[in-house]
């Protein structure tokens, strides 16, 4: 088993994303809702499954380099806690949002069965114009297999 | 229509969940994670799940997030946090659902949320919705 220093695990709290903008295409949004089962929303409004992939990409990152910078050993071995997002402001298409992004908590942590994981918090907040839009928190496991 | 504790939302159905979805969710995401589209693989692993591939976290939490839009309205949804236990494979039939457990002084109301297959729970969360 690869397993990290759990130090160097929580040397990466605080760790800001690049930050950027990022608006969310008609097609993208059209596409997305499709995805879902829905149909489309009314009056440009994106649907909020958005919160997912707009937060990261737009931050200036991408699931590939979260699963690489909790050095995850493989795709596989990631498991999702929980995905928390606050909505300020409904999202619309063709908005530019500006975003920040940073990890918020990291730390070790064991399953009952004795598996080690690491725990780690990812927060992003979706702005316009100067107001709060939304702000969403990724949390995942890193799991590190057997003890 | 009142809105008490304990009211129960209507549920959204998703009869099939498709791969086909999942693999243009995997595009949009840019997610590289093959569990999402590649069947092959998906039966080389030791999870049980055959050739069916497992449904991405952020959709299966959009059928509840369809389920609230039906019956709030599309700009209705302040909060919604959701955990992930079980996960969701290509061709499950889920149904969403959900329970009001109390009522702000703002107008919004709180709500227990859940994805279920064959009464099973496979997510389950909470919400905080904007009645009119």
């Amino acid at each position: 088993m690869n397993l990290p220093e759990e130090s160097a695990i929580k040397a990466i709290v605080g760790h800001q994303f690049p930050g950027g903008d990022y608006a969310i295409a008609h097609w993208e949004n059209f596409l997305l809702t499709e995805c879902t089962g829905a149909e489309a929303l009314p009056d440009g409004l994106a649907h909020p499954v958005a919160l997912f992939h707009v937060p990261i990409l737009g931050a200036g990152t991408s699931i590939a380099e979260m699963f690489e910078l909790g050095q995850a050993t493989s795709e596989f071995s990631i498991g999702i806690e929980s995905y928390d997002w606050e909505i300020y402001q409904p999202l619309k298409e063709e908005l530019t949002y500006q975003i920040s992004g940073k990890v918020l908590d990291a730390e070790r942590c064991q399953h009952e069965d004795g598996r080690l994981y690491d725990r780690i918090s990812f927060q992003f907040d979706l702005a316009h114009g100067g107001e709060a839009v939304a702000r969403t928190t990724i949390i995942w496991h890193y799991n590190r297999g057997a003890r | 229509m009142s809105i008490e504790p304990g009211f129960e939302i209507p549920p959204w159905d998703m009869p099939s969940v498709s791969r086909a979805r999942m693999r243009t969710m995997a595009a949009i995401l840019r997610d590289p994670n093959p569990v999402h589209w590649d069947d092959e693989l998906c039966n080389s692993l030791p999870l049980g799940t055959g050739k069916r591939t497992i449904n991405q976290g952020p959709l299966g939490l959009s059928y509840m997030v369809n389920m609230l839009h039906e019956w709030a309205g599309p700009e209705s949804i302040r909060r919604i946090y959701m955990t992930f236990p079980k996960i969701v494979l290509s061709e499950d039939a889920v149904t969403a659902k959900g329970i009001v457990t109390a009522l702000n002084d703002d107008g919004t109301v709180e709500c227990d949320i859940w994805l279920e297959r064959d009464g099973e729970k496979l997510l389950e969360g909470k919400a905080t919705v904007q009645l009119d």
